[in-house]
C-alpha cells in the first residue's frame, strides 16, 4: 500500500481495533479457553502517547487460566506454614462433617493471568503475564519457566526473539513478567513479508498474527482457523 | 472417613480454601501505613468466589485489592460491597489485623469464630439471610502484616453452623444422571440465564423449580413458599466451589442450617452448581438427597461452629513473604539489573555484568572527579566503591561535586568521604560504599616528628586499601598526592586510572603494570635462573606502558605552598570534570572486559568488530581532551626507566625497605630524583651544549 516499507508497528487506534477482532476470533475458534476481555484503562498509563486521541485506551485480559501439574514435578512449595507457632491443634477446627483428606494431593494447580497491553514507545503490543499458586503467592521468573508446558519452554530458550523480563505493570504497578517487545516490530515485518507476501497487512489481523508467534512461548496456542479470513 | 448410619453416611463437606492475591497485601500494607496505623479495630472486607470451573481443581474464596474498603477520606463502617458479576460472587467478611505477632497469636480464635457464627445465625433468624443469601457465607480472617520484612501471617475461618445430629447423605451423583434429558437441558438454560443476568449473577443460593413439563426455572430462596405445590420438583441450589465428585462444597453447610431453621424439612434435594468454560456443566454438577435430623428450629440457641482453615491438614496459620515484590530496595536492584541485562542482550552479549558487580573500586579523592566517577561506576552496576578523602564539604563544592548538597556544607561541612557514601546510598540503597577519611602522604610535604607515626599509619593503610581493591582511580587535585598511590599500584599491579584536570584540558590515562610481578608469582618464577629472570624483567620493561609520572623529569614536590589564591584552587571549566570522569570509567570497563589480565594488556590494539564478542572497543593508553577546540587525542607513552613512581629501582626499593623508604621519599626533597638517576640526567642535560645552526636550514632541531 505504502511506498515506504512497513516497519512492523501499529498505532494505538489500530491496536484497539485489532484487539476487538482478536477477541472475537478467539471466542469463536478457541472455546477451550475463557474469552479475552477488554479492560478500559482507568488512568493515563505511564507511557501515554502525547497526541490527543479519542480512542478508548485499554488492554486485553485473560485471567485465571489454570495449568495443572502433577506433584511429581513439584515446582514451588506454595504455602509455608508456621508449624512452630501452635503446639496444640485446635479442637474446634473440624467436626465429623468436614472432609479432611481431599485425596487430591497429586495435582498442583497454577494460575496464569495474561494481559496484552499496547506500548506507545515501541508501538507494538506487549504480553504481560504472571503466575501464582492456589493460595495467591506469585511465582518467580524461574519457577514460571518450569511450570510452562515443555514445548513452550523449548521455544523460549531457542528463540532469540523472545526474552522474558520482570517489570512493573503499567497500570497495576506491581511486578509482572513480560515478553520484551524490542524485537516485535522486526519479526512482525518478517512474518508478513514471508508469509502473507504483502508489504502492509490489514491491521485488524495484526494481533492474531502477533499472537501466533507469542502464544506458543507461554503455552497458549491458537487454532489454525483463527489465522484464516472469516 | 464416613460413619455409617442407618439413614446413609454422614454428609461430608469439602472445606473452603482461601486464596489471597498479592494486590490485597499491597493494599493492606498501604492502608496500614497511611490510614490505620496502630488502630487495630476490625476491618470489613469482601471476598469473592465463583462456582467450580475445572474438573480437577476447586475454586477458592479470593481476596483481591478491591476486597479492602475504598480509599476514601471517611472510613465508612458499612463497606460498599463490590457488586457481583458472573466471574465472582461477593461475600462479606471481616479482617482482624493485629499490630504485633504476639497479638496475632494471642487472639481468641474460638470467640472470634463464635462471634461471626452468631452473626450468621442472627441473619438466618431475622430473615436477612433469606433476602441476601450471600450473608450465609460470611467469613473471618485474622492477620499480622510485618511491614519491615514484608511478610504476612494470616488465617481464614469459614464459619459453618454445625447440625447436631449431622445431616446424612442418601445419594449424591452427577446432575446429568439425575435429571432427564429435557430437564437437564432446561436446567442448564435456566442456570445460564441466572448467571448472565447482572441482578442474579451474584446470588449464590437459589431454588431450582422443575415443573411437570420438565421446564425449569431458578428462583430466589425467599420464593420457597410460592414454589410449593403443583407437583413441582424443588431443589436447593448453590454455587459450589468444590470439584469433587462425591462431596459438596462448604457453603452448603449454612444453607442447610437455614433450611433447618426456616422450614421443618426432613429430606432435602440439593443441586451443587458447577460450571465449565463459562456455562453450566451438569456432568460436573451434583444432585443429591440429604436427610436432616433433629430440628434446630426448636433450639433458638446458637449452634456450635467450626471453620478455621487448615494448612496442609494442620491447624496452623499461613504466611507469605512478598519481600521480592514489595521491598523497594529489591525492586530498585532488579530494575537496575534489568537495565544492564537489556544492554547485554541487545547490544553487547559479551558484557560481563558479574565481573562489574564484583569489581572493588577505590576512588582516591571525593571531589569533582570522585563524585562523577562514583556515579558512573554505579550506573555500570559496580557495587563496591570506597572513597578516600580527608577534606570537608565546602560551600562552593555542591555546585561542581555532584554527590553533595547544601546541607552537607553546614556547620563546618561534613567529611567528604562520608557524605559521599551517604549520597550514594540514597541514590541506590544496595551499593556497598565505604568512606575513608585520610590524607595521602606526599613527597615535598615533610612530616614533623610528631606527625611521623600518623604518616606511617596512613602509608600502611593506603597500601592495604590498594591491595584489597581491584581498580584504583587517582582523582586528587595535586601532582604530588598521586605519587604514593602510583607507586603502590605499580607494586601491586592493580588496574590504575588517572584523571587530571587543567583549566580547559584533561588527561585520562591507564597506568601500565608495575615493573615486577606480584610477590606470589615471583615465588613461582624462582625456578627460573637469575639470567632468565632478568631477561624476563627487561622484556617487561620494554613493553610496559607508563604511569602518570613517567613523562616527568622532575620529582614530585610541594606544589601547593607559595601560591596565590587563584593558583591554590583548582580552577577548571565545569564541563571538563564529567567528561574526564566518564572517560575514566569507560576506560576501566573496557579494561575489565579484556580477556587478558592487566599484565598482558597490550600497548594499543584495535578490536575489529568482525566478531561482536569483543565489541567494547579499544584500550588507549592516554586520552587528552581540549575544550578549546572540542578535540581529543589518544597518546601512548612507554614506561620511563627513571620514573619516580613505577620504575624498577623505586619499586624494588619499596619492596626491600618498605616504610623506611617511603618516609625518606616524603621527607627528603631530592631523594627520589637521586635514587632514580633523575638528578644525574638533569645535570647532563644542562651541561649539553646545543649548537644552533643559523643558516636558515629547516633542520634546526637539536638531537638529544
Amino acid at each position: 500500500m505504502n511506498e515506504s516499507a512497513w516497519d512492523g508497528t501499529l498505532s494505538a487506534s489500530e491496536f484497539s481495533a485489532s484487539a476487538q477482532a482478536f477477541a472475537e476470533k478467539w471466542k469463536l475458534n478457541n472455546p477451550a479457553y475463557p474469552p479475552w476481555t477488554w479492560v478500559k484503562s482507568l488512568e493515563v498509563p505511564i507511557f501515554a502517547t502525547n497526541q490527543v486521541s479519542l480512542v478508548e485506551e485499554g488492554y486485553l485480559s485473560l485471567e485465571n487460566v489454570c495449568i495443572v501439574k502433577s506433584n511429581d514435578d513439584e515446582v514451588a512449595s506454595c504455602v509455608e506454614g508456621e508449624a512452630s507457632l501452635y503446639d496444640k491443634e485446635d479442637e474446634e477446627s473440624t467436626d465429623s462433617a468436614t472432609l479432611t483428606s481431599s485425596g487430591n494431593d497429586n495435582v498442583q494447580p497454577y494460575y496464569f493471568d495474561f494481559h496484552i497491553i499496547y506500548s506507545a514507545s515501541f508501538r507494538v503490543p506487549v504480553l504481560y503475564f504472571r503466575a501464582y499458586c492456589s493460595d495467591g503467592r506469585s511465582l518467580g521468573l524461574n519457577e514460571i519457566e518450569s511450570v510452562l508446558p515443555a514445548n513452550s519452554a523449548k521455544v523460549l530458550l531457542e528463540s532469540k526473539w523472545t526474552f522474558i523480563t520482570q517489570e512493573e505493570h503499567p497500570y497495576l504497578n506491581r511486578p509482572w513478567c513480560k515478553l520484551h517487545p524490542c524485537g516485535s516490530s522486526d519479526w512482525m515485518k518478517l512474518l508478513f513479508q514471508a508469509v502473507e507476501k504483502v508489504d502492509r497487512p490489514a491491521m485488524e489481523l495484526y494481533l492474531v498474527s502477533w499472537f501466533s508467534v507469542v502464544g506458543p512461548v507461554i503455552g497458549l496456542g491458537i487454532p489454525i482457523q483463527m489465522l484464516k479470513e472469516p | 472417613m464416613a460413619a455409617k448410619r442407618e439413614n446413609g453416611s454422614i454428609l461430608q463437606f469439602a472445606p473452603f480454601q482461601s486464596s489471597v492475591d498479592e494486590g490485597f497485601w499491597h493494599r493492606l500494607s498501604s492502608l496500614k501505613l497511611n490510614k490505620f496505623r496502630i488502630d487495630d479495630s476490625p476491618i470489613p472486607i469482601t471476598g469473592f468466589y465463583a462456582p467450580c470451573s475445572h474438573s480437577q481443581v476447586s475454586n477458592h474464596l479470593t481476596l483481591v485489592a478491591e476486597s479492602l474498603p475504598a480509599d476514601e477520606d471517611e472510613q465508612s463502617s458499612v463497606p460498599a460491597i463490590a457488586s457481583g458479576n458472573r466471574n465472582r460472587c461477593s461475600v462479606p467478611g471481616i479482617l482482624y489485623n493485629t499490630n504485633t505477632l504476639e497479638d496475632f497469636r494471642a487472639l481468641d480464635k474460638k470467640s472470634l469464630l463464635k462471634q461471626e457464627a452468631k452473626k450468621i445465625w442472627e441473619d438466618i433468624q431475622s430473615g436477612r439471610a433469606m433476602e441476601d443469601s450471600a450473608l450465609l457465607s460470611r467469613f473471618l480472617v485474622i492477620s499480622f502484616a510485618d511491614l519491615k520484612k514484608w511478610s504476612f501471617h494470616y488465617w481464614f475461618a469459614f464459619p459453618a453452623l454445625v447440625l447436631d445430629p449431622p445431616a446424612t447423605m442418601v445419594e449424591l451423583k452427577a446432575a446429568s444422571q439425575w435429571f432427564t434429558l429435557d430437564e437437564a437441558e432446561s436446567v442448564s438454560k435456566a442456570c445460564n440465564e441466572w448467571r448472565s443476568s447482572n441482578s442474579t449473577a451474584g446470588v449464590p443460593f437459589f431454588l431450582v423449580s422443575i415443573a411437570s413439563d420438565s421446564r425449569a426455572s431458578i428462583r430466589h430462596l425467599k420464593d420457597w413458599e410460592a414454589c410449593q405445590g403443583d407437583g413441582q420438583k424443588l431443589l436447593f441450589g448453590f454455587y459450589d466451589p468444590c470439584h469433587l465428585p462425591s462431596n459438596p462444597g462448604w457453603p452448603l453447610r449454612n444453607l442447610l442450617a437455614l433450611i433447618c431453621s426456616s422450614w421443618n424439612l426432613k429430606s432435602v434435594d440439593l443441586f451443587c452448581y458447577r460450571e465449565s468454560r463459562g456455562f453450566a456443566d451438569l456432568g460436573l454438577s451434583l444432585v443429591g438427597k440429604v436427610l436432616l435430623h433433629g430440628s434446630t428450629r426448636d433450639h433458638k440457641d446458637l449452634p456450635n461452629a467450626v471453620g478455621w482453615e487448615l494448612n496442609k491438614d494442620r491447624a496452623v496459620p499461613r504466611s507469605i513473604t512478598l519481600a521480592k515484590s514489595m521491598d523497594p530496595t529489591r525492586l530498585a536492584i532488579s530494575a537496575a539489573d534489568l537495565n544492564l541485562k537489556l544492554m547485554r542482550w541487545r547490544a553487547l552479549p559479551s558484557l560481563d555484568l558479574d565481573k562489574l558487580a564484583s569489581t572493588k573500586c577505590l576512588l582516591l579523592g571525593a571531589g569533582t572527579l570522585g563524585c562523577e566517577v562514583a556515579r558512573r561506576l554505579m550506573a555500570w552496576g559496580v557495587r563496591k566503591i570506597t572513597l578516600l578523602d580527608n577534606g570537608k564539604v565546602a560551600m562552593s563544592n555542591p555546585l561542581r561535586q555532584s554527590l553533595y548538597t547544601f546541607d552537607d556544607c553546614l556547620n563546618g561541612g561534613k567529611y567528604k568521604a562520608l557524605a559521599a557514601v551517604t549520597s550514594l546510598q540514597r541514590i541506590f540503597p544496595a551499593v556497598e560504599a565505604e568512606g575513608v577519611v585520610m590524607a595521602i602522604p606526599m613527597p615535598g610535604h615533610p612530616a614533623t616528628s610528631q606527625e611521623v607515626d600518623g604518616v606511617i599509619d596512613d602509608c600502611t593503610r593506603l597500601h592495604n586499601l590498594i591491595d584489597s581493591h581491584d581498580a584504583v582511580f587517582l582523582l586528587t587535585d595535586t601532582r604530588e598526592s598521586r605519587w604514593l598511590p602510583s607507586l603502590l599500584c605499580a607494586n601491586a599491579n592493580k588496574i590504575t586510572i588517572t584523571a587530571a584536570l587543567g583549566f580547559d584540558s584533561f588527561l585520562v590515562m591507564r597506568h601500565g603494570p608495575g615493573p615486577l610481578p606480584n610477590a606470589s608469582k615471583a615465588d613461582a618464577a624462582n625456578a627460573l635462573s637469575d639470567e632468565m629472570e632478568s631477561l624476563a624483567l627487561s622484556n617487561r620493561e620494554q613493553q610496559r606502558l607508563g604511569c602518570y609520572f613517567c613523562n616527568d623529569v622532575v620529582q614530585p614536590t610541594d606544589s601547593t605552598s607559595n601560591r596565590t589564591l587563584d593558583q591554590q584552587c583548582t580552577v577548571t571549566r565545569p564541563g571538563l570534570a564529567s567528561n574526564a570522569s566518564s572517560l575514566a570509567v569507560e576506560l576501566c570497563v573496557n579494561m575489565l572486559h579484556h580477556p587478558d589480565g592487566i599484565e598482558q594488556l597490550p600497548f594499543y590494539r584495535t578490536f575489529a568488530c568482525v566478531d561482536s564478542e569483543l565489541a567494547l572497543g579499544i584500550l588507549p593508553h592516554q586520552i587528552r581532551g581540549y575544550l578549546f577546540d572540542f578535540s581529543q587525542m589518544k597518546l601512548v607513552g612507554r614506561s620511563f626507566d627513571r620514573c619516580t613512581a613505577c620504575s624498577l629501582t623505586v619499586v624494588k626499593e619499596y619492596r626491600e625497605r618498605g616504610l623506611e623508604f617511603l618516609l625518606q621519599a616524603i621527607n627528603h626533597p631530592t631523594y627520589l630524583a637521586d635514587l632514580t638517576g633523575l638528578t644525574e640526567l638533569t645535570k647532563s642535560a644542562n651541561s649539553f651544549d646545543i649548537d644552533w645552526d643559523d643558516d636558515g636550514d629547516d633542520d634546526g632541531f637539536a638531537d638529544i
